[in-house]
């Protein structure tokens, strides 16, 4: 089977996160980067896959500090191949990455495509549902857990509450990962350090980047703290007075 | 004149016979030694040559003065017993053989007459004494008051192999006697009474008359020929090897500095996988253990949980060497919790009298599980966070330096200004919030004593000890390389820290990557030298009686033990020693790395025991620690053995900023 997993870096929460003077976007100066977690899992689910089942395993991503590494460490893992996108990423949102990573993922023609299911920032909706738009294939979302059987595959999706569903989908597909099978295996870093010399990066140069449908940031604010709320006290009849005067007050009635 | 008739009763085709055993023998005993030899040698290669004079010294006091061994009363004297009785007969026997197969045959003249000869026949007689009160000592000690430690081997056969030794000693020695006595009996001789246990065997025989006595000294003398070749044979084959492994082994010992751990086998994946990825010194460690359970009694795993047993790791290991059907060494031989149940505390490799270096295999193992990624949750988020921010914390390395605000002066940044005290803070004082108001105090006492000190800031990274203790080079070495190039470009006379941890890598790994020497001080150390030179006085006595743990790091691996205990005495508290202190202190458990995995069910926690040790010192209000992980293991140890209103958990800075 063959695999095509696109991941993406996003700012690392243990910095402390400051906007920037435009006010609509996080300051870059001191932001750091790290691997979506839930890509991480993507990526060892996909390994999971090729070591079940065989396979080939292409990982995507778009430039960003930080992402040789990644990808050397997916190849440590057992990725087969590692391609980055480059050029200027800072102002992509999940529109216009997805719409990258679907020109690259066109030309691999994968089985099967795994990327993280969230990430905290996605601002314009999560990157597997607009991949699956821009590549015309069947999207499951939530997946913690893949059986391949010829030309599909049996999807354990997460519901609310513990529920799980089985869903069937025919390939090729894209699957949003919650949480792989196992946790992402710790690779040492002799073993990163080794597959540096062999492994290589395929560079793909960005064309123009399109964020069309995307969304506008018009503000970009810490959290403010809100008005504290009234309680209303007294019987349940003077209670429901009291709301029914203010939801006069408020225009509502 | 006295003199030793060699064959005396003996038929000429006995003698002839004896020899031609003899020949046999010799024959069978170099092969399986070189059995032994050839198997050493499947093992990687390992420079242990050098210090010839060293390593004679240590034949000396540690072979023929058997000094580990007689660290313990009980089996130690029972151990010198056997050994030099045994060396003595045995040198007497070759002795007599020279005597008559060299110089009586080829020379025409014997050693071993007249006084030579009577004071060689007491000697022997008595050191045969030695023989049977050690082998006295040790059945006692096997079969009757059974400790623990000689109890359940992981090899079922080895309890066979150990009475076989004692079985043929014994039967060695009282045969070597009877036949004496016998002799004694037979020819009346009037120097008998220079052997007084075989003229006192003697005149029991008396009785039975001349040819029954003969008849009986050529059949006990026949069956003390076959024991004593018997033996000989076997030496190769079971434990008495240890004659042979335990003295190469302490020959070949490492004389480099404990604290600095061999770097990894990269072949073939990191660390070891096969037996055959051992170096030759570690195979022939596992060929050196007499199983005599030391390292057991002394182990804070096996302590607390049971999980590991040192003695019992070497005793799979050895019999994994000649296993027909190889099992898998890991998984099958040793478990991986075996493996990550070791604290590196290194208490095992002080007390074995053989020298073996456990902890190096155990760590030479885990480097395999890191290598196949094999970890619990915990240490791999650890090892990940040390990769990525340098911390085990997984806190931005900006933050690193956020318990020095609102100290006034601010603490001077070494990267900037040139320092004469360059402060490697560590990972637990910096970023553990429970500690850093120790790690505040110990630098106000810095600033308060004048000193001109300085830290890295964000540039500090985790030092790596534990690290690589854990098996993860790869990192350890990333590590060590950031911390080496910032430090290059840092102007300072000499390192400090208060970690026993950072010390030990600081002091004895990082010169070895090739970044110059510059002498590493932990606080202990550096105020011990500030009191010697007066710039350290105190104001007030601080009269409490206090304790002192010896942090593993600090004490077994890089032998500081004085320094501390002087600036306790110094702020004029009294030290009570706990029975286990020194190279006999008790390991916290948070070495090695432990501190970053889960915890496995335990019967008692090593900090746990400790703290009861302490508590049963009476009148002791405070124990003293000299190591920020300590400070955090004994806290919560005091809590649960429910302790707190007893005993306080103190720094070492603690008693000195309250005596300033």
């Amino acid at each position: 089977m063959k695999i095509a997993v696109p991941i993406k870096f996003v700012p690392d929460l243990v910095e402390e996160l400051t906007i920037d003077p435009s006010g609509t976007a996080l300051d870059t100066t001191w932001l750091r980067l790290i691997i979506n977690e839930l890509d991480d899992h993507a990526v060892e689910q996909a390994v999971l896959l090729k070591e079940r089942g065989g396979g080939d395993v292409t990982v995507l991503a778009a430039e960003a500090d930080g992402v040789d590494d990644f990808l050397f460490t997916a190849a440590a893992k057992g990725a087969d191949r590692l391609i980055k996108l480059t050029g200027d990423f800072s102002t992509a949102d999940n529109h216009a990455l997805g719409r990258a990573f679907a020109d690259v993922i066109k030309e691999l023609q994968p089985d099967l495509i795994l990327t993280g299911v969230q990430a905290h920032n996605d601002l314009d909706g999560s990157i597997g549902p607009l991949l699956a738009e821009y590549l015309g294939l069947p999207y499951v979302g939530y997946v913690a857990g893949i059986t391949p059987g010829g030309d599909k595959v049996i999807a354990r999706k997460e519901y609310a509450g513990g529920l799980v569903a089985e869903v069937e989908v025919k390939l090729p597909a894209v699957l949003g990962i919650q949480a792989a099978e196992q946790p992402p295996r710790y690779v040492a870093y002799s073993k990163i350090r080794q597959i540096m010399g062999t492994a290589k990066i395929e560079e793909r140069p960005l064309g123009a980047l399109e964020s069309g449908g995307g969304v506008m940031i018009e503000r970009m604010f810490q959290p403010e703290a809100a008005e504290r709320a009234t309680m209303l006290e007294g019987s349940p009849e003077d209670v429901a007075d009291k709301l029914v005067g203010l939801f006069k007050e408020l225009g509502t009635l | 004149m006295p003199i030793r008739e060699t064959f005396w009763n003996i038929p000429h085709w006995a003698e002839i016979a004896q020899y031609i055993a003899a020949l046999l023998t010799a024959i069978l005993f170099i092969a399986g030694i070189t059995r032994r030899v050839l198997r050493w040698r499947r093992g990687r290669p390992e420079k242990r040559s050098g210090h010839f004079w060293s390593r004679i010294g240590s034949l000396v006091t540690q072979v023929l003065g058997q000094k580990r061994t007689l660290d313990e009363k009980f089996p130690g004297i029972m151990h010198f017993s056997i050994f030099w009785g045994m060396l003595v007969l045995a040198a007497g026997t070759a002795l007599a053989t020279i005597d008559w197969d060299v110089t009586h045959l080829f020379f025409g003249f014997q050693i071993l007459k007249g006084s030579v000869y009577v004071v060689f026949e007491l000697m022997l007689d008595l050191l045969g004494l030695l023989v049977v009160l050690g082998l006295g000592m040790a059945i006692y000690r096997r079969y009757i008051s059974r400790p623990a430690r000689l109890q359940n081997f992981p090899v079922k056969k080895l309890a066979g192999d150990d009475t076989y030794v004692l079985v043929m000693l014994a039967f060695i020695t009282l045969s070597g006697y009877l036949t004496e006595g016998l002799r004694l009996a037979v020819m009346r001789p009037d120097w008998a009474a220079w052997s007084p246990i075989g003229n006192a065997i003697a005149s029991l025989f008396l009785s039975l008359g001349d040819p029954t006595n003969q008849t009986l000294h050529l059949v006990i003398w026949g069956l003390h020929i076959v024991t004593a070749f018997g033996v000989l044979i076997s030496l190769p084959f079971t434990k008495l090897f240890h004659i042979f492994s335990v003295p190469l082994n302490i020959y070949f010992r490492s004389l480099e500095p404990a604290g600095a751990l061999r770097a990894a086998n990269m072949d073939g994946g990191m660390g070891v996988k096969e037996w055959t990825q051992f170096t030759w010194k570690q195979l022939l460690d596992f060929e050196a253990c007499t199983r005599c359970g030391r390292c057991q009694d002394v182990c804070p795993a096996y302590a607390s949980a049971q999980v590991l047993s040192p003695r019992n790791m070497m005793v799979k290991l050895d019999d994994h060497l000649w296993e027909k059907k190889p099992r898998a060494l890991h998984g099958e031989v040793v478990l991986a919790d075996e493996l990550w149940a070791c604290t590196t505390c290194r208490a095992c490799v002080q007390v074995c009298p053989a020298f073996i270096d456990h902890v190096t295999t155990f760590v030479d193992l885990r480097r395999h599980l890191v290598d196949q990624g094999k970890m619990d949750q915990m240490l791999q988020d650890a090892l990940s966070n040390l990769g990525r921010y340098g911390n085990s914390f997984g806190q931005s390395d900006r933050m690193r330096a956020k318990w020095t605000m609102g100290l006034q002066p601010p603490v001077k940044d070494a990267r900037r200004e040139e320092v004469e005290y360059l402060w490697f803070v560590g990972d637990y004082a910096s970023y553990n919030a429970t500690l850093t108001d120790v790690t505040r105090k110990t630098a106000e006492v810095f600033q308060k004593l004048g000193l001109n000190f300085g830290i890295l800031y964000e540039s500090e990274r985790n030092s790596g000890n534990d690290v690589r203790r854990v098996g993860e080079e790869g990192l350890f070495e990333m590590l060590a390389d950031k911390n080496s190039q910032v430090l290059s470009r840092c102007k300072f006379q000499t390192l400090i820290t208060t970690d026993p941890h950072s010390y030990n890598t600081l002091k004895n790994e990082y010169p070895a990557n090739g970044n110059g020497r510059y002498p590493v001080l932990h606080y202990s150390e550096l105020l011990d030298q500030l009191i010697a030179a007066g710039k350290l006085k105190f104001s007030k006595k601080l009269g409490y009686k206090v304790t002192y743990h010896d942090p593993c790091y600090l004490g077994r691996y890089n032998g500081v033990y004085d320094a501390p205990r002087r600036v306790i005495e110094a702020t004029g508290c009294e030290l009570v020693e706990m029975p286990r202190h020194r190279e006999r202190g008790f390991c916290c458990g948070a070495g090695g790395g432990r501190i970053w995995m889960e915890e496995k069910e335990v019967k008692e926690r090593p900090s746990e025991s400790r703290i009861r040790e302490a508590v049963g010192l009476e009148g002791v209000q405070m124990f003293v620690v000299a190591c920020p992980k300590d400070l955090t293991m004994f806290r919560d140890a005091v809590k649960t053995t429910g302790n707190e209103q007893r005993l306080e958990v103190k720094d070492l800075i603690d008693l000195v900023a309250e005596a300033l």
